[in-house]
């Protein structure tokens, strides 16, 4: 009888710290005490705190300070027991590495705050990469910089640019292509509408495109190899509005309309422009690289003017 | 003016400090550059039709005329050995175009009018510009008796005007209503071709 | 004054006055204001050409005068307008819009009064008709009174006006620092409008029509009968004395106009700037000249004189009119809710934004489409850093980078320093990227004013070296010509036709083609002249 009780009551031990790592996983940023209690209400304090402290003591939890008190973590089982048999110097780096997230932490900052010698340090890091515990990522804020962040971590849009960097350099071109697509798009909607000779008021509105509506198009022509967000496009639709060619109107929006974000809506068009290209620019003149060294009798002068000439004889 | 800071040297900041660094600057700073340096852009194409051929034929016909009119005020030295055909054949051309232009001495400065002229009419112009200056509106029908004298006296004054220009310089005509300075003669002959 | 305005200034004097006015009047725009004596002094040039220069400059209304630095007693001083002499170039666009406004007739006005400074109305009449009949198939001839009604059009619509009369009266205008003198001299009031008479036609004793004389006529007829003519246009016709001007200032209120209108039609539609016309044209009456918008009309009204042919129904103009107030551009505001809404055509505005986007498209074709970006980024978010630029613009760092330079380096981007620290260190400083609309369009001003000039040197170069062929090619016409008075064989005539070969008429074709080019450069140019001069004034008048 007794026996059947402990039996049953290490299996509720068991259950309770199963559930307490599924929580985690659920939450991966931490979860409070209160968390727990809330979802086991017939679990008694002192159980879970057993439980809790078993899981501590085995290294699959973290317990953490915020703000609001006490937080637990699961701790990376994998590297939990990775980390087996290294020495306190390589713990503490992986301590500094962990907690710089998907941001990554340059060497010279792990210097800071290990205070250990920068030799050592570089011993640790490649002894930690090649058990793939930690990667190295170039990041585009400075060419030169590395960062190091956990191996199986997703390095921030801050290190790699997001979709517009592929291995930290800048993709021109693809953000050009989707420049144009993007133009496409809302130029052919400003052309149906006002082919569909409705009353103008119709006719603006349905030249509108949201943002959302944008980004289905991309993501439906398939010219992205990486994943874009709805963000991403708008960004995209900045560099027509600054190339002139497209206008942003925000409209207010009940939460929970397709591509509303805090209650706004982003609605792009394609517009024309007010005037012509301008008359100083029909002659070479007006885009003569060399205008200010240019006066009669000297060197660079109208009569002399190569850009002139072929000009006129074209 | 544009582009004072053609150089490094020209900002008052290390530029530097903006990440242009000697590595960096762009390539005309290199070595020495072409004289003409390859354009990147072509200009765009002039606006064409009716509207802008209508008004470089004007542009073209005012041009031409101007040099036929009296106001194209010629230098004295102006004995230019030209062909003599050509000269009689526009001075022919022109013929429609030449008149003599008598200023309205009433609406410009006494001192302005032809030098000897001047200095003997000066005593009687002056006190009659004043009184004129002194009339009141409802003395208006008097003003235009006044001003129709007048013109009698400028028609007259501005025939000699032009004979005394014809004493004092012998090609005076030719000088005066001879087609203007070689470049026109170009566009004169689009000009013709310019009609309404 | 700059040295690009005096340059074009003095090209356009030669090209339309000759050398001696060209000496005169640049002279006197570098010094501001000068004596007869003073002028023919430093000018080197003798005092009957100097009269006669500053006549002609008078009589086209590019000089004024006035008593000078030592007042009434002392001589008249003469000064000349960079402005009005500039003007000139604008001469092919305000006859071809009195074309368009009043057809030929209306041309012919204005090419007349524009040529001769300022003439009578009864001596246009007479020319015009002339002129007119001068065209016209054998045996048909224009009545004067067609030109009178043409003429009295364009004075009613402010096109032509009066000469400001000369006073022997102290003109305040002109001369503020002499309050009191004595009428001894004669000034010019500066502004035509506050005289009452301006647009007060003249009753004129003139009946008869254009008469024609013939080109194959031989000289000595053909004098007589100009001699006749001559005669004829000096008789007494009512108006002696009164003098017409063209008003160009009316006519800028109308390219301005129809500027905005067409920048209507290109952003919207048709519709939309026919509204914007009709406004336009309500006010023109209403509005000074240099107000920052319209005169505000009603929708009601509006709705009464949009032509009927846009069949433009109630509610929809009320659909345009809120279409044209939400869009960004601005050209038309809200300014209360009354009649239906009363709305105002924003000049001002529209004026700016025509402008911004003259300075943009320059960037655009100058630097290409991704400088073009940059400028406008900047134009829209007033201050970035070069990280900012690089990332609102997505252009990586090392070509924005040069784009920035050269932008920079070009004027058409400023940069300001805001130092963290007091001392000034670069490594503590922000450096925030610029545009500043109004100086950046002062810049292309003068860029236009040099373009201008430019093309004008070339024509004249181009001219010059050809100068041969073309005395040959006039030559020979003047043969052909003639020969063709004195009846000569079609023979004969060919053979001479032949003396010109055809390599040289070959070169006179493609002479024909580069001046032809280059003069419909002149005139495209100024268009972007008069945006940017309208845009500037504007500016200095709204504050």
């Amino acid at each position: 009888m007794t026996d059947v009780k402990v039996k049953k009551e290490s299996t509720d031990v068991v259950d309770i710290e199963n559930r307490i790592k599924e929580l985690c996983q659920q939450f991966p940023h931490g979860i409070t005490d209160q968390v727990i209690q809330n979802d086991m209400p017939h679990v008694e304090a002192q159980q879970r705190a057993m439980a809790i402290n078993r899981l501590l003591s085995l290294g699959q939890l973290d317990l953490l300070r915020n703000s609001n008190g006490l937080l637990y973590r699961l701790k990376d089982t994998q590297s939990a027991s990775k980390m087996k048999g290294s020495d306190n110097q390589e713990k503490l780096v992986y301590q500094i590495i962990e907690d710089a997230g998907d941001k990554g932490i340059w060497s010279r900052d792990i210097r800071y705050k290990s205070n250990l010698p920068l030799t050592e340090i570089n011993k640790i890091l490649k002894n930690l990469e090649s058990k793939k515990l930690i990667k190295a990522v170039k990041s585009v804020a400075a060419s030169k910089k590395k960062v190091y962040m956990l191996y199986n971590l997703q390095p921030d849009r801050s290190v790699t640019g997001g979709a517009w960097y592929s291995d930290q350099d800048f993709e021109s071109e693809f953000v050009e292509v989707l420049n144009q697509q993007c133009f496409k798009f809302l130029q052919s909607k400003a052309e149906a509408a006002r082919d569909s000779k409705q009353s103008p008021m119709v006719q603006r509105n349905s030249s509108f495109a949201t943002s959302h509506e944008v980004w289905k198009y991309i993501c439906e022509l398939g010219i992205s190899k990486v994943d874009l967000s709805m963000e991403d496009i708008e960004t995209i639709l900045n560099t027509l509005i600054y190339d002139g060619k497209v206008e942003m109107t925000i409209i207010a929006a009940k939460e929970g309309t397709v591509g509303c974000v805090d209650g706004q809506m982003k609605l792009y068009r394609g517009v024309n422009p007010i005037i012509q290209p301008t008359g100083l620019v029909k002659t070479p003149c007006g885009l003569c690289p060399v205008f200010d060294d240019c006066h009669e009798g000297g060197e660079i002068s109208p009569s002399t003017c190569v850009y002139m000439s072929e000009w006129l004889d074209f | 003016m544009a582009g004072k800071g053609r150089g490094v040297a020209a900002f008052t900041f290390n530029i530097e400090a903006l990440g242009i660094t000697r590595g960096s600057m762009p390539e005309t700073q290199q070595g020495p550059r072409a004289l003409f340096p390859q354009a990147e852009f072509k200009p765009v194409p002039l606006k064409t039709g009716e509207d802008e051929d209508y008004m470089l034929a004007l542009k073209q016909e005012i041009r031409g005329r101007m040099k036929g009119l009296p106001f194209n005020i010629k230098p004295h030295s102006a004995k230019r050995n030209v062909e003599r055909y050509k000269e009689k054949y526009t001075r022919e051309c022109n013929q429609i175009e030449d008149e003599e232009w008598t200023p309205d001495w009433n609406r410009l400065p006494v001192e302005l009018m032809p030098q000897n002229k001047a200095i003997r009419k000066r005593s009687s112009k002056f006190p009659e510009l004043e009184k004129r200056g002194e009339k009141s509106d409802d003395e208006k029908e008097e003003k235009t008796q006044k001003k129709e004298d007048d013109n009698e006296e400028e028609a007259v004054e501005g025939e000699e005007y032009d004979e005394e220009e014809l004493e004092e310089e012998n090609d005076y005509i030719e000088s005066y209503f001879e087609d203007g300075d070689d470049f026109a003669a170009g566009s004169d002959d689009n000009m013709d071709e310019a009609t309404y | 004054m700059t040295a690009q305005e005096v340059r074009l200034c003095a090209l356009l004097l030669q090209e339309h006055f000759g050398e001696v006015v060209e000496k005169v009047g640049t002279h006197l725009l570098r010094s501001g204001a000068l004596n007869l004596r003073a002028l023919a002094h430093e000018t080197r040039t003798s005092l009957d050409l100097v009269k006669k220069s500053l006549c002609v400059l008078v009589q086209h209304g590019m000089c004024t005068f006035g008593p000078g630095r030592r007042g009434p007693a002392g001589p008249l001083e003469y000064r000349v307008s960079c402005e009005r002499i500039l003007y000139m170039l604008r001469y092919p666009r305000y006859i071809y819009t009195a074309k368009s406004l009043y057809g030929d007739t209306g041309e012919l006005v204005m090419e007349e009064i524009l040529q001769r400074g300022q003439m009578t109305m009864s001596n246009t009449v007479r020319t015009v008709a002339d002129r007119l009949t001068q065209n016209m198939e054998d045996g048909q001839s224009t009545d004067y009174n067609d030109v009178v009604t043409a003429f009295s059009r364009l004075v009613e619509t402010h096109f032509l006006q009066r000469c400001p009369p000369v006073d022997t009266a102290t003109s305040k205008k002109t001369v503020s620092e002499v309050p009191e003198s004595p009428a001894s001299t004669i000034t010019q009031p500066s502004q035509p409008e506050n005289y009452p008479d301006c647009y007060k036609l003249p009753q004129i004793h003139l009946t008869g029509r254009g008469k024609r004389r013939r080109s194959d006529e031989d000289g000595d007829v053909g004098a007589r009968v100009a001699k006749k003519a001559k005669l004829e246009h000096t008789e007494a016709c009512g108006d002696e004395g009164i003098y017409w001007q063209v008003n160009v200032e009316r006519f800028h209120l109308h390219f301005r106009h129809q500027a905005i209108i067409s920048a209507v039609a290109s952003k919207l539609d048709q519709t939309s700037s026919e509204i914007v016309r009709t406004m336009l044209r309500m006010s023109e009456v209403t509005t000074p000249a240099n107000a920052a918008y319209t005169q505000a009309v009603s929708a009601n009204e509006i709705f009464r004189a949009v032509p009927p042919s846009y069949n433009i129904s109630r509610p929809i103009l009320d659909q345009y009119l809120t279409l044209l107030v939400d869009d960004p551009m601005e050209f038309v505001g809200k300014a209360g809710d009354s009649g239906g809404g009363m709305y105002v055509v924003n000049l001002h505005r529209a004026l700016a934004n025509l402008a911004r986007a003259t300075l943009e498209s320059v960037v655009q074709e100058r630097f290409g489409s991704r400088s073009a970006r940059i400028f406008r980024l900047l134009l829209r978010k007033r201050h970035l850093e070069q990280k900012q630029v690089e990332d609102f613009a997505m252009i990586p760092a090392k070509e924005a980078k040069d784009m920035l330079y050269t932008l920079l380096s070009e004027n058409l981007v400023q940069l300001q320093e805001i130092p963290k620290t007091p001392d000034h260190a670069p490594s503590r400083t922000f450096y925030l990227y610029t545009v500043n609309q109004l100086p950046t369009a002062r810049l292309l001003l003068q860029n236009c004013y040099k373009a201008v000039g430019n093309l004008i040197d070339r024509r004249l170069f181009e001219t010059k070296e050809n100068k041969r062929h073309l005395e040959k090619s006039q030559r020979i016409e003047a043969i052909l010509g003639s020969l063709q008075a004195s009846g000569a064989e079609p023979a004969q005539l060919a053979e001479v036709e032949e003396m010109i070969t055809a390599p040289e008429r070959q070169q006179l074709e493609a002479l024909r083609h580069h001046i032809n080019k280059l003069d419909s450069s002149e005139n495209q140019v100024d268009e972007t002249i008069f945006l940017l001069e309208s845009y500037i004034k504007s500016t200095s008048c709204s504050r």
